[in-house]
């Protein structure tokens, strides 16, 4: 069963620190968003596999848009 | 057996014994199979080892307008009132029996039984602990126009409200009539999947707008400590519940015209705080679990955070700071980088408001970037929303500690107790950047010409970005005397506790008027 990961509030791609494929644990950092100039890591809710990323560094994202589905 | 005193006491013994039995073998058996406890259980928890005084005992359904009646298949009308001690102090309960007709609130039990516990409640001065596990009111009681005379608990509450500390503890079902208890309250703990609350339950919602949907689905812990924040902190079961509620109670006075309880405390007040270098970055973008800093700095083990699941960007609680009880406000950088939304300041208000309400000193632990903005938050309401927080902050009248251990930024400041808002003590970390906003932001908007101007762009937006960042350190307010000092991360503990004794005799007079107008 895939996990959508959404993004908790507004702001924009900083850094994407995993890949499609990665094996991940709950809590894992799966991308860092940058939001009001703070560093907001997003993390797995559970373990899984990176299925996608679907957005790529400098996005900018909205609040419940999806960015990463996990697997 | 004749008509003599041995008679009557026996006739007096028998019938209690019979109402002490609540509903039965078989009910008692259904509500342990539930996973709960039985009402009586809980009161044993709730209080002092044999300190519970019932009143009521032997109340029974009366027949209303003429219908049927149960009065042998109704102990105590289903609900268990009286007080008792809770570490040594008076506290007054109205526990509703689930094995007695589904805990349902009749006439007898609502009208004469609560009602009088929260008369004398209010008359004492002691708080008052609701143990809810009720279907609600009792519909072959209450329909019918005479409900017009109905709808006392609500009022009473809300006069009680700030007077006696309030606890709703959700042990089970909580529909209809009885959801506004805890609406009103000051403390909400919720058991696990056992505990629900809503406005209307599921038979009621089925009826009115054709929704199919559980009890437990529509108004669970999961939905009230999770999404809505009407529920405080979900708990595992009963037993956790009632601790859970004591250990609250311990941090708050009886009523409002007492100081909150001190104890004596084995961690010295002038302990210098170990390690916070290694908890909080110095870079400002960079997360960390504020939780950590509060476990460092307060007494040992005195760290009960409310609210922990919901608006999870503000963490509030109480504490003890060298045995003075103390409520915590601290912004979580760990959790959306500690921006303050709707939500968060809601969160916060409503503690800072509690904490003034029952004289709790407050200690603001500051890291805090702002409040949202964007069409999101505009849409949500978030001036109105932030404005409770600096209306709850700028009322409060108890101590009030004030840490800047990191960014202080906007209005962010203002509603974490900043200058204008009264600290006893405004302090500051050498880490604090105190400004308007974040230099980059600043010099967007004061040197953007500049910027397009000049023939480096990116350079010179860089060397203004220093500039601006050389003035948001602690050191030219303190220059001004705006704040009251910078300290050391390992005075911080020692700062708190000297500036709650400071402002012990603290008084603020207001100008007279009936009452603010607090948005709402």
């Amino acid at each position: 069963m895939s996990v959508e990961v959404k993004a908790e509030l507004v702001g924009s791609v900083w850094k994407i620190t995993s890949k499609p494929g990665d094996q991940v644990a709950e809590e894992d950092v799966l991308l860092i968003l940058e939001s009001m100039k703070m560093e907001i890591a997003v993390t797995a809710p559970r373990a899984g596999t990176v299925k996608e990323i679907r957005v790529k560094e400098t996005d900018v994202v909205k609040e419940g848009q999806v960015l990463v589905v996990l697997e | 057996m004749g008509d003599d005193y041995p008679a009557r006491i026996s006739d007096l013994k028998g019938r209690r014994t019979k109402n002490l039995a609540m509903g039965g073998e078989e009910k008692i058996k259904k509500q342990h199979d539930r996973g709960k406890l039985t009402v009586r259980e809980r009161l044993d928890l709730l209080f002092d080892k044999e300190s519970f005084v019932e009143l009521g005992l032997l109340a029974h359904q009366q027949p209303v307008r003429g219908g049927e009646s149960d009065p042998d298949g109704t102990p105590a009308d289903g609900v268990v009132t009286g007080h008792g001690l809770v570490d040594g102090r008076q506290v007054w309960v109205i526990a509703y029996d689930f094995t007695v007709m589904a805990g349902s609130m009749g006439a007898v039990g609502e009208q004469f039984k609560a009602a009088r516990v929260r008369e004398l409640a209010l008359r004492y001065r002691k708080p008052i602990v609701w143990l809810l596990d009720s279907a609600g009111a009792r519909i072959q009681e209450a329909a019918g126009s005479t409900f017009a005379g109905t709808g006392f608990l609500f009022a009473d509450q809300v006069v009680m409200s700030g007077v006696i500390p309030q606890v709703a503890a959700m042990l089970g079902p909580c529909s209809a009539g009885t959801a506004y208890i805890p609406g009103l309250s000051d403390f909400v703990p919720m058991v696990k999947e056992t505990s629900s609350m809503s406005l209307g339950g599921a038979r009621l919602v089925k009826a009115a707008t054709g929704e199919d949907v559980t009890d437990h689905d529509m108004g669970g812990s999961q939905v009230h400590c999770y999404e809505s924040g009407v529920g405080d902190n979900e708990v595992a079961g009963d037993r956790e519940c009632i601790e859970t509620v004591r250990r609250f109670l311990s941090y708050l006075p009886s009523s409002n015209t007492e100081a909150a309880p001190f104890v004596e405390s084995a961690d010295p007040a002038d302990r210098a705080v170990e390690g916070l270098e290694k908890i909080v970055p110095v870079s400002p973008r960079a997360a960390y679990d504020v939780r950590r800093v509060i476990k460092a700095v307060f007494d040992q083990d005195s760290w009960f955070e409310i609210k922990p699941t919901w608006a999870k960007n503000i963490v509030i609680g109480l504490a003890r700071a060298a045995g003075h009880a103390v409520g915590v406000v601290a912004n979580q950088p760990m959790q959306k980088g500690g921006i303050l939304d709707s939500d968060a300041a809601d969160k916060a208000a409503r503690f800072i408001r509690m904490c003034d309400a029952f004289n709790v000193p407050l200690v603001y632990l500051v890291d805090v970037p702002g409040f949202l903005v964007g069409s999101q938050v505009e849409k949500e309401g978030i001036i109105r929303h932030g404005a409770k927080m600096l209306y709850a902050t700028a009322e409060a009248t108890v101590p009030k500690v004030t840490i800047i251990m990191r960014k202080a930024y906007g209005a962010g400041y203002y509603v974490m107790c900043g200058k204008g808002y009264e600290p006893d003590v405004l302090v500051a970390w050498p880490l604090a950047e105190i400004s308007v906003m974040g230099p980059e932001g600043a010099v967007n908007i004061i040197f953007n010409k500049q910027i397009e101007a000049s023939s480096d762009p990116e350079a010179t937006r860089a060397q203004m970005i220093e500039a601006i960042r050389a003035q948001i350190n602690p050191y030219l307010a303190a220059g001004w005397a705006m704040i009251d000092d910078v300290i050391d991360p390992a005075e911080t503990r020692r700062v708190i506790v000297r500036g709650i004794e400071q402002a012990s005799d603290k008084r603020i007079d207001r100008p007279w008027r009936k009452h603010g107008n607090i948005p709402v």
